[in-house]
Formats: structure tokens, C-alpha cells, sequence
């Protein structure tokens, strides 16, 4: 049975999981779970109460900042590693909202839900008045409704556009999208940041019998071609949105599976895992095992994939064959990941790294291209190959080496704190180094080569002094520097 | 018809000598100068327009009649209406010499571009612009991003073979080998039109900021730092794995461009000074970014080392005009402000291109840049509140001096809607026939970059298998808007 809550974690298993789940895992993170099954580390990780934090701030700049120093002290990293993924997945960006304590609040949910249980969660975004300025709820109105949010609400946050079978078959049409988009007229917020109901705006059946019967899923979904009336009674249409999503909740694919439930795991297995997760044998046997579709609880569900099989198929390390399965780092996590590991912290009003560029830490991100707050769209933003550019990895280039060249200051780059000065052997220091910053197990022994032959210079200096400050300031940053660089590092 | 580079190294043995001697058989000036000759340095920019640009406000019914009845019908004139009237579009409302274009074909009633496209306008009456009508799909999608992917993969079926791969990407892999970049996307990304595996294509945001970082503390391990870099990417390309292997030459191009490209930065801020003021008046984020591919073609066309691109891409976001979009008024919605800021970034990049060519060329560069504009989606002729939802065909726009400039393609029918209140997209004949956009992207293939007819439908445009009603399956890559 690939899901082995029982299978004892090797020690690369180990650091997989503390990568993956978590950011910059340290040694004393590693001492945790050494050794352990995959259901007790997964436990131990999941067990956190969350944290409803807020990033407070005058602008956008300092929303930004609080939000990330959070990320980089936090103590419970798979919360903030959730928190992520469900930033990208109900993606609203500061761009439109133009108001960064609608933004806190939107934060707030998603870290107040983001082990919890999916529906409550889809169900209080609809009402978070920041979604609602994103998507135009707050300009739904029944003389015209607006169908902008009843679209996302299906193709992003729940259903999809087209379900997983094979051909893929549509989940729901544009007739679909009208209806919903009825359900959610009249709704607005105050000034206290408070959403409520404006009878006055919503759309009744009674007023524009023109426009049909609020019945939804008519041709799939299950419901057959009767489909289901999501009308609520007279003094009650205010829980209109709330019916429409226990619908939507309900709703079975093509092959009889909840869309939900199926479609949430496989982005979850691409988002802990790797893109493309096996339908069958890794995506519904975590759904599966979890009972994700009728309990909605993503803290079962996440529990799953960290004790499948195929969660630890990037964990290999080389040789890297055609099927070998990897995933790029998110720039966030290459920022607060290494950080982390370097112990180092952006200093001053401007969250600044203290060397080369001496750049603000939100221009490394947008360069990389990842400012929380702002994703590109109401897509969120585009994974994998998606990171990779010559401009994004400039940046990350660019990063590493404003790491390297921090000196002096408060944010200095301090490698005797991270480890042994007194190594001399070339091949030892390139193995404390890796050892630091994680890739102990995916450098290819070429690469270790090359790495051997800077620290070197080609073999002129067999040898080196570390602990002379010339010599550490040279080539150990220049070594810290090129792991950051590599290729390696880029991916888990 | 001009040859590809690709077939030009073929046909000269080039190919064989090429591996011998890599790229610095490339900076031969004579070399080059050959290869310019032959395939006439041919550039071709993608400017998409991202949200939906409403096709309706672009390209307006001005003339009494059928379209413009139907026209008022929809588009209101209250506060939120976005009805731009005809004393707007001829300009006697507002004291302008206004934006009328010439006639549509299927109606012979005239048409008029959005107020805000003055510019374009201008460079219309010159004969520089193509306005294609009623560009799109059957079966259109609403989804943003599946309409998107639609345009940028040039698939709407979602044929395998074809998925995640680009149009222009296509063409690139199947014209440049991988030792090549001939392509440059303005943007921290890589377009999905011009993704592909065979070639490099480079997303720079501004070239000034290109170089490699290197320690200033320790210039002297330069050297040092670079080769160790370069082995890791090598060790990466080496790998079969996709992911290692995608990042391992996208790190060597990386490393090549960031020691060439700045200077191309440098060259036209000497030389062309005058010229990047103009962007600068615009002061519109789309003109910097026209302005940073016009930098990269002075400097292939000034035989800079290393930079070879000839295939650029560039967009511009905010068309998701579901409200505030606005009417004619320059200070109320976004509309009129997005129109500008493309047909005035448009105008100073063709001035940039036309001062930038010798008077006494033969085959000046301006003659040789075409711009093709487009978007994911039309919007809906009925509006809501004050903007208007997704809809479906809209017009495309062609740019360039070689290019033959005039109305091209039927109005949609916007009399006539769907049961989603959209125009019908439709391959029959008659005054609102629709164009399919792979035609248009085919035509410039064929007649601006050179591509071979059979070459575009056997590895860039596939036609669509089966054959229901307007489903594409007849290329017509002769629309007649280029030469």
C-alpha cells in the first residue's frame, strides 16, 4: 500500500520532509524526526494551532514585510508553507483591492483556515471583503450581476473548468456561471470591513422570472438533467452563497468522483510534491485515505500525501533519468529557505540584505517574481517551469551573491556560525556546505568536482585556511555563493 | 522569398563548420553580413493585451446604420455607460480631427477606432496599420485562461502534440538550434507562446540590469566563479531529467546574454538618445518596454556580439474591464487610458525604427519590424453596471511599414447574439464572416517572416482534425495585409 504511515523515514526522507513541508530546515529540526515513521513526523508537523496573523501596516510595503518576517520566524513553517498555497489559490492581489487592511484581513483567513475545513474556508472567502473588491462582489447587482466571482468561484477555487477523466469532460457551464453569479448579488461590505446583505440588490426569482429558474448543474455533476434549485425561501435568500457551495461541494466528475475533493488533492500533490502526480495511485488514494471528500478537512489530507510513497519521489538524488520527477523551489521559499539556513535577516525600514546591491528583500522577490500581496493575476501564479527564466534566475543570482558579499553590519553573512572553520580538505568544505544549505543529497558528484576545482583553483591550492579571514572571505562566500546558484538548489 | 537561417546554414555547410568553430563563427562580420543579406534580419514583436480587451469600444461602428443602431442599442450614455458617440469618433464633439478608419467590408458602413487610439490613427492614415475584424475560434471560451492558452498555443482543440508549446515557439524550434536565442520576451517570464525546448528564448525586464553578479570585493576570482558556474549548468543540461535539464540551459543562455545584452543598453542610450526621449514622453510602461526591444534591434542591426534575437514579446494587463471601464472621457475609466498608452507607445516605436533607418537603405529596419496586437477575448455588446463581461471574437491589429494598411475582416454581427448574448463566430459566407486567428498568424509566417506555407501547418499551425461547421480546416495564410 503506497500510503505507509508505518515506513521508518531514511535520513534524506527525513530532510525531504523538512524541506518540503517546511523552509530552511536547521539541524535541531533534523534531530526531531530522525528516524521516525512518516505518520509521527507527519504528526509532529501538523500539530500547530494556527496563528491568526495579520500583517498590519501603514502601505503596501510594510503589509509586505510583516508578512514575510512572520515567514522567516516562524516556529510552525508548514503553516506558513499552507498559507502559501492557498494565497496562490484564492489569489487576490493588492494591484485592484488598493487596500492593504482589506489585505490583512484577507491574510487573516487564510491563515485562521488553512489546515481547516475546506468549505468553511471557500464559503468565509466569498465573504472577505477583499475577494470581494478582487472579483467584483461588491459590483454584483441584480438589475445587471456581474459574473466575475461565480466564474473564479467554480474554475479556480473549487470545481475547475474541466474535471481529470480522460478526455477531460466539462464540470459546469456558461448557464452555470449566470445562476451562481445571482446568488451572490446584493452582497457588499461597510467600513468596519464587515460583509452583509443588501436585500434591496439581490436577485429573486419573483423580479426576473425572465431569467429562469436558480437551478445549476443541469447537464453534469451528477445532479442530472433536473439539476438542483438552490432558491432559498423568503427572509432567508441571504444564505444563497452558503447553499450554492454545499452544492458545489456535492459535485461528482464524470467518473463519479467529488470534483472537490479530487481536483484540491491533485493541486495539493503538485504543490508538496511534483507537477503531474499519478490520478489514480497517488491523488485518489490520499483522498482516500483521508476521507477528504466528505470531511473537507485539509489537515487529514495533507497528512496523506506526507505518508504516500509518491510524496518522496523527488527526495532521489542522482542519477537524473528521463522519469526522475523534481520541482522548483517557489521564490519565496528560495528567499526565506535560505535566510533561514544562513541565519541571516533583512535589516532596517526597508527589510534590506546588507551587501552587493544592498536591495530591499521585496525587490529580490519581484524580481524573482513573487510578491505576496500581489500575484500576476486571479490565476495566482505559474509554478514549475513557470519560476524559470534568464530574468528570474538572474535574480536569484543575484540574491545568492548579495548573500555572499554581506559584510559587516547587523545582516552579515557569519559561515563560522554555521560550521567548522578548521576544515581544509576541499572536498570536506564543499560537503559542509552542502550540509548547510541542504543539497547534501542532490549534488551530482560532478558537480562536487567543479565546486572542488574553484575552492582550489584548479588544483593550486590542495589546501585551505579557513580560519584566514582573506582566504574565507574569498572563496568560502564564493562556494556558499555558487550552491546558491546552482541548479541543484533551484529545485527540491 | 527569403531564406531561414536555419536553411541558409544548411545550403552553405555552415552547419558542420558551426560545430567546429561555435559561436565566434557568428561574429565573423563577414559571416554575419552574408547571413543579413540572405534572410533580411526579419523581427517580429507579439503584444498581447491581457484581460480581454473589449473589441467593441476598439472598433467602432460610426456610421448610421445597422451596426451603429445596434450599437447604441447596448452601450449606454448615462454615468456608467460606455457609448462613445459619433461626434466623439469624427471628433466634433470634442474638437479633434477624431478617428475615423475606412469602411466595413461586410456592411460598407464606416468605421472608427477608440478616441484614445489618436496616435494609432495617425500612423493608420499612413497605411501602417491592419485592422483585422472579428479575429477568433469556434467554440469560444470565457475562461480567461483557457482562452489564452487557446491563442498562445494556436490549438483550441488542445491536441497533445501542441499543448505546451507556443505558436512562436514552434517556429523557433523548428528555425534555431539550441545554441541559438532568437527570441526575447520583455517580461520575468518566458510567454507561453514562444515556450518550446529546442532553442533559448531570454525574458529580460530591462537590460541595463542584465549583467551577471559577481563579488566587486573579489574581482579576481571572476574568472574562477564564472567557470564553476558554467560546469554546474553543464552538468544540469547534461541530465535527462526535464526539469534539470530546462534549468540547465536556461542558466548557460543566462550567463551568455548577461555579458552581451547590457551592452546593448548602452550602445542606444549613446546613440539614439533623442529617440528614447520620446518613450520617455509617453511615460507608459508599454512604451519602456517597446523601447528596451528596440534597443536589442539596434544593436543586432549594429552587429553587436551575441545578440541575435529577432522574435520579441511584450504585453500590457488591466483589460478585465468588468467595471469603471469608461467611455470616450480621457479622465473617467480605464479604457481610453489603455487604448493611449498602446497606440502612443506604438507610434514613438515606429518613429524610433524609422529614424533608425539609413535613407539610402535598400531594405531599411523599419521596413523589416512587424507588431501583431492581440487578446484573449472580446467583451459583450450589452454592458453591465459600467464595464461589460467576457465575450467572444475582436479585432487584431497589424503594425508595421511593409505592412498594407486597411480594414480587414466583417464587424461582428451584433444585431444578431448567442443565447450567452455574444456575437456568433462564423465561417460563413457573409458581411459578418469571422477570421480565424491562425490565419493571421499564418500570413505573417508566411509573408513577413518567411516561412514556408507547408512548413507553418506541418510544425506550427496544425489545422483542426474532423470537420464540423467553422471548424479550421483550410489555411488561408494570404489575407492580404502584407506583401
Amino acid at each position: 500500500m503506497p500510503v505507509n504511515p508505518g515506513a521508518t523515514l531514511s535520513d534524506a526522507e527525513a530532510r525531504h520532509l523538512l524541506r518540503r513541508a517546511g523552509l530552511g530546515p536547521l539541524p535541531k529540526d533534523f534531530e526531531h524526526i530522525q528516524g521516525a515513521t512518516r505518520g509521527a513526523a507527519a504528526d509532529l508537523m501538523l500539530d500547530f494551532r494556527p496563528k491568526p496573523f495579520k500583517p498590519g501596516g501603514r502601505d503596501f510595503d510594510a503589509f509586505h514585510n510583516k508578512w514575510v518576517k512572520f515567514i522567516l520566524k516562524t516556529k510552525t513553517p508548514l503553516h506558513s508553507k499552507l498559507v502559501l498555497f492557498w494565497h496562490d489559490h484564492f489569489s487576490v492581489g493588492n494591484t485592484k483591492v488598493q487596500d492593504t487592511k482589506l489585505m490583512a484581513q484577507y491574510v487573516q483567513v487564510l491563515h485562521t483556515y488553512a489546515k481547516g475545513n475546506m468549505k468553511d474556508f471557500v464559503k468565509v472567502m466569498g465573504k472577505t471583503p477583499a475577494m470581494m473588491e478582487f472579483l467584483d462582489t461588491v459590483r454584483n447587482k441584480k438589475h445587471q450581476p456581474n459574473e466575475n466571482y461565480a466564474r473564479e468561484l467554480q474554475e479556480l477555487f473549487t470545481l475547475g473548468v474541466k474535471d481529470l477523466a480522460t478526455p477531460p469532460q466539462d464540470n459546469y457551464t456558461q448557464d452555470d456561471v449566470v445562476q451562481i453569479a445571482r446568488a451572490f448579488t446584493g452582497w457588499d461590505y461597510d467600513n468596519g470591513g464587515h460583509a452583509f446583505f443588501d436585500d434591496g440588490q439581490h436577485d429573486t426569482t419573483d423580479h426576473f422570472p425572465g431569467r429562469g429558474p436558480k437551478v445549476i448543474y443541469q447537464s453534469t455533476g451528477g445532479f442530472g438533467p433536473a439539476g438542483v434549485d438552490y432558491t432559498q425561501p423568503e427572509g432567508e435568500v441571504a444564505g444563497e452563497i452558503d447553499r450554492v457551495i454545499d452544492i458545489i461541494f456535492q459535485h461528482r466528475d464524470s467518473t463519479g468522483k467529488n470534483t472537490v475533493a479530487r481536483r484540491t488533492a491533485y493541486r495539493l500533490c503538485e504543490y508538496f510534491a511534483h507537477a503531474n502526480p499519478a490520478l489514480t495511485t497517488f491523488v485518489d488514494e490520499v483522498v482516500a485515505d483521508s476521507g477528504f471528500d466528505t470531511t473537507f478537512d485539509i489537515s487529514a489530507l495533507v497528512r496523506s500525501i506526507f505518508i504516500h510513497d509518491d510524496f518522496y519521489l523527488t527526495a532521489a538524488g542522482e542519477p537524473y533519468g528521463s522519469t526522475t520527477v523534481k520541482s522548483v523551489k517557489w521564490p519565496i521559499d528560495y528567499v526565506a529557505s535560505t535566510l533561514r539556513l544562513l541565519q541571516m535577516k533583512p535589516k532596517g525600514k526597508d527589510f534590506q540584505i546588507q551587501g552587493g546591491s544592498f536591495s530591499r528583500l521585496i525587490d529580490h522577490l519581484s524580481s524573482m517574481g513573487q510578491v505576496l500581496g500581489d500575484p500576476p493575476s486571479v490565476f495566482g501564479w505559474d509554478w514549475e517551469q513557470g519560476w524559470v527564466s534568464s530574468a528570474t534566475l538572474l535574480a536569484r543570482y543575484n540574491f545568492a551573491r548579495d548573500l555572499g558579499a554581506a559584510r559587516g553590519g547587523g545582516g552579515s553573512f557569519r559561515p563560522e556560525k554555521l560550521m567548522d572553520l578548521s576544515l581544509t580538505d576541499p572536498g570536506d568544505i564543499v560537503d559542509a556546505v552542502a550540509s548547510v544549505l541542504g543539497v547534501q543529497d542532490h549534488l551530482k558528484a560532478a558537480d562536487r568536482t567543479a565546486l572542488i576545482a574553484y575552492l582550489t583553483d584548479n588544483g593550486a591550492n590542495p589546501t585551505l585556511d579557513l580560519n584566514d579571514f582573506d582566504v574565507r572571505d574569498e572563496k568560502l562566500n564564493g562556494l556558499f555563493t555558487l550552491v546558491m546558484q546552482s541548479p541543484a538548489y533551484q529545485l527540491h | 522569398m527569403a531564406i531561414t537561417r536555419r536553411q541558409f546554414i544548411k545550403r552553405t555547410g555552415l552547419a558542420t563548420a558551426g560545430t567546429l568553430l561555435g559561436p565566434s563563427l557568428f561574429s565573423n562580420p563577414f559571416v554575419r553580413q552574408a547571413m543579413a543579406d540572405t534572410i533580411g534580419h526579419r523581427y517580429l514583436v507579439v503584444l498581447f493585451l491581457d484581460g480581454g480587451n473589449d473589441g467593441l469600444n476598439t472598433v467602432i461602428p460610426y456610421q448610421s446604420g445597422s451596426l451603429r443602431t445596434a450599437y447604441d442599442a447596448n452601450r449606454r450614455t448615462d454615468a456608467g455607460g460606455i457609448n462613445v458617440t459619433q461626434g466623439q469618433l469624427d471628433g466634433s464633439a470634442i474638437g479633434t480631427t477624431g478617428t475615423l478608419i475606412d469602411n466595413d467590408l461586410g456592411t460598407s458602413l464606416r468605421l472608427a477606432l477608440h478616441p484614445g487610439f489618436a496616435s494609432l490613427k495617425q500612423l493608420y492614415d499612413l497605411g501602417k496599420v491592419a485592422v483585422i475584424q472579428g479575429c477568433g475560434y469556434p467554440d469560444y471560451n470565457l475562461s480567461h485562461d483557457q482562452a489564452r492558452t487557446i491563442w498562445e498555443t494556436a490549438n483550441p482543440l488542445g491536441v497533445s502534440a501542441y499543448s505546451g508549446t507556443g505558436w512562436v515557439g514552434r517556429h523557433l524550434a523548428a528555425e534555431y538550434g539550441g545554441s541559438d536565442i532568437p527570441g526575447v520576451c520583455i517580461s520575468g517570464e518566458v510567454a507561453p507562446e514562444f515556450r518550446q525546448t529546442a532553442t533559448s528564448v531570454l525574458a529580460i525586464d530591462r537590460l541595463r540590469d542584465f549583467g551577471f553578479p559577481y563579488d566587486d570585493d573579489h574581482s579576481d576570482d571572476q574568472g574562477a566563479k564564472r567557470s564553476a558556474f558554467q560546469d554546474l549548468y553543464d552538468n544540469a543540461v547534461a541530465d535527462a531529467q526535464p526539469l534539470r535539464n530546462y534549468l540547465g540551459n536556461s542558466g548557460g543562455a543566462t550567463l551568455l546574454s548577461s555579458e552581451s545584452y547590457p551592452q546593448a543598453h548602452g550602445l542606444y542610450q549613446h546613440d539614439r538618445a533623442a529617440a528614447s526621449q520620446t518613450y520617455d514622453d509617453v511615460g507608459r510602461s508599454t512604451a519602456n518596454d517597446l523601447r528596451e526591444i528596440a534597443k536589442v534591434i539596434y544593436a543586432v542591426e549594429q552587429g553587436l556580439p551575441n545578440i541575435h534575437a529577432h522574435f520579441f514579446r511584450l504585453s500590457n494587463g488591466g483589460y478585465d474591464t468588468h467595471s469603471d471601464q469608461g467611455g470616450y472621457d480621457p479622465d473617467n475609466g480605464q479604457q481610453h487610458s489603455l487604448h493611449a498608452e498602446v497606440g502612443d507607445s506604438l507610434k514613438a516605436f515606429y518613429d524610433d525604427l524609422a529614424s533608425m533607418s539609413h535613407p539610402m537603405d535598400p531594405n531599411p529596419v523599419v521596413n523589416r519590424v512587424c507588431v501583431v496586437v492581440w487578446s484573449e477575448f472580446s467583451r459583450r455588446i450589452p454592458q453591465n453596471d459600467n464595464g461589460t463581461d467576457h465575450g467572444s471574437q475582436g479585432p487584431m491589429f497589424v503594425v508595421g511599414s511593409s505592412v498594407i494598411g486597411g480594414v480587414y475582416g466583417g464587424h461582428p454581427d451584433i444585431a444578431n447574439l448567442d443565447d450567452n448574448e455574444n456575437t456568433v463566430y462564423s465561417q460563413a459566407a457573409g458581411p459578418h464572416r469571422s477570421t480565424d486567428f491562425r490565419d493571421v498568424f499564418g500570413t505573417i509566417l508566411k509573408h513577413h517572416v518567411g516561412m514556408a506555407q507547408a512548413d507553418i501547418l506541418a510544425s506550427v499551425l496544425p489545422l483542426d482534425a474532423g470537420n464540423p461547421t467553422d471548424f479550421w480546416t483550410t489555411a488561408n495564410f494570404d489575407l492580404g495585409f502584407l506583401p
